[in-house]
């Protein structure tokens, strides 16, 4: 089921009218368990599909209960590779099925919502070997992975932030003019996606379909590629945004209605001024996941191994969390190269800031920040870069070169 | 066992290297050049080898909440210190 659809909406409207004149927690908890195991229905084809994500979610939870009566690394360790192998292969990574054997990949499983699955699993698994999981049930744990409002897409919840709310189940919207909000909010998410996002990707499909044949590039003048070009260059980023914060919008404002707080997601993130700055607002939830279990643990092991040379090091650091979150997003070499620019991004925003730091101070740093036609470079250069970024993800590599050579090798 | 916030203090202006630092409950990272996410990291790997202690990555990513301060993170030490 799409969240952007009128049954999804019907459902979410009618059951929160009518949510809290259920009376008791675990009534409640159930209409939700029953609403989220419906919708994630929708996504299993098959019995094998439901035993592959029963094996998957409760090898999460069991080590989870493990790590936390015996907090040994060895345990966390050999869960976090046999689990990521286990990813690896099921999602069918390009760069896998080049290094292993093809007989691994014979069964596809449908695993839409896994990546998240995944995501929230090793935050539980980590926060459980380090003692920071109060409390860990079987029901709540079930209900934190299928939870309608974060299964398909996120936004990546903590588990503590889920079980707060969770475990009360109270009305967070006080007032008329706040559940108004929540109401206008769906309202929006459902415009973003429908009609700004949708317009959007048209825009961009037409450019792209135009481009990517030879013949039919060839009939038009060099300048009315580059324009075609750069309408495509810059709707697919713009379909993504209002594709997607159009969702979070929804699946926010429609949890909030239930009792549930979920997290932002987005923060105006062609605001940024680099590349750091930028996953730390545009799905900001994964940008922190993978601060915090990517690339702290990395930069840790790394400031205690070799403290000399940590400030180098870093770099390095912002290279490979990034370049890993960017190969995450889907399993062709195009992802490969997303993650790697966007890897480079980050780590160049680094390295700049140490080269003025040496030159002008840690002062001199920050009127360098407060400069207003500075900020704006900074702002365009960041939204150019990602969108630069973003112009590997639709398609694979060899469209985009074809397409790329079309626009600049055709005739003038 | 008690903190003293001068020693914290000491802690902040050798990772952050600025001398004029001088720690209040209420400052938080807008207050202390350098105290971005990588200078969060590099505070929180100086403290843990000035005070023999440990923090969970929950509670390193937490202290960059918000609601977080210096007063917050001169308590979790304490309370880690015991």
């Amino acid at each position: 089921m799409n969240v952007c659809s009128i049954e999804w909406v019907v459902c979410l409207l009618a059951f929160s009218a009518l949510f809290f004149l259920i009376p008791g927690v675990r009534l409640k908890q159930m209409l939700l368990f029953a609403g989220s195991a419906s919708f994630v229905a929708s996504f299993v084809p098959n019995m094998v599909g439901w035993i592959a994500l029963a094996v998957f979610v409760g090898i999460g939870y069991l080590t989870a209960r493990l790590l936390r009566r015996f907090p040994r690394k060895i345990i966390l360790v050999l869960y976090l590779v046999i689990v990521l192998s286990a990813f690896v292969v099921l999602k069918q990574y390009a760069f896998a099925k080049a290094l292993l054997p093809a007989a691994l990949f014979q069964r596809v499983i449908a695993t839409v919502g896994w990546s998240y699955i995944l995501f929230r699993q090793i935050h539980v698994a980590v926060d459980a070997y380090e003692g920071q999981i109060e409390t860990l049930s079987f029901w709540n744990y079930l209900n934190y992975q299928l939870n309608v409002f974060g299964f398909v897409a996120g936004p990546i919840q903590h588990y503590q932030d889920f079980c707060r709310c969770w475990m009360d189940l109270t009305p967070i919207l006080n007032e008329a003019e706040s559940i108004l909000r929540a109401y206008l909010r769906i309202f929006i998410g459902v415009v973003k996606i429908a009609l700004v996002g949708q317009l959007c990707l048209e825009l961009f499909n037409s450019c792209s379909d135009l481009l990517n044949d030879a013949v039919q590039a060839g009939h038009e003048t060099q300048g009315l590629r580059i324009l075609q070009f750069l309408a495509m260059f810059y709707c697919y980023p713009l379909y993504i945004y209002f594709n997607f914060s159009g969702y979070c919008d929804m699946v926010i404002a429609g949890a909030s209605l239930f009792g549930l707080k979920m997290p932002e997601n987005f923060d105006r993130p062609y605001l940024s001024r680099n590349m750091i700055d930028y996953w730390t607002r545009f799905h900001r939830t994964l940008g922190f996941w993978i601060r915090d279990y990517i690339f702290t643990p990395m930069y840790k092991g790394v400031a205690a191994r070799w403290p000399a040379k940590a400030a180098s090091l870093a770099f390095l650091c912002y290279l490979v969390a990034f370049t890993l979150a960017g190969i995450w997003h889907g399993h062709g070499w195009n992802f490969v190269i997303f993650g790697l620019l966007n890897g480079l991004g980050a780590a160049a925003a680094k390295l700049w800031e140490r080269r003025l730091i040496k030159r002008v101070g840690r002062q001199g740093l920050r009127s360098y920040l407060q400069d207003p036609r500075i900020r704006a470079v900074a702002i365009v250069g960041t939204v150019n870069f990602a969108c630069f970024t973003i112009f590997f993800f639709p398609s694979d590599l060899n469209r985009s070169f074809h397409i790329v050579r079309n626009v600049f090798a055709g005739p003038l | 066992m008690q903190t003293s916030r001068e020693e914290v203090q000491q802690v902040f202006r050798d990772v952050f290297g600025e001398d004029q630092i001088v720690l209040t409950d209420d400052m938080t990272a807008d207050d202390i050049p350098g105290w971005d996410s990588l200078g969060h990291l590099n505070l929180i790997i100086a403290i843990e080898k000035r005070f023999g202690i440990k923090f969970a990555t929950a509670e390193i990513s937490r202290l960059k909440d918000d609601d977080q301060n210096v007063g917050t993170l001169l308590a979790l030490i304490a309370r880690k210190r015991g």
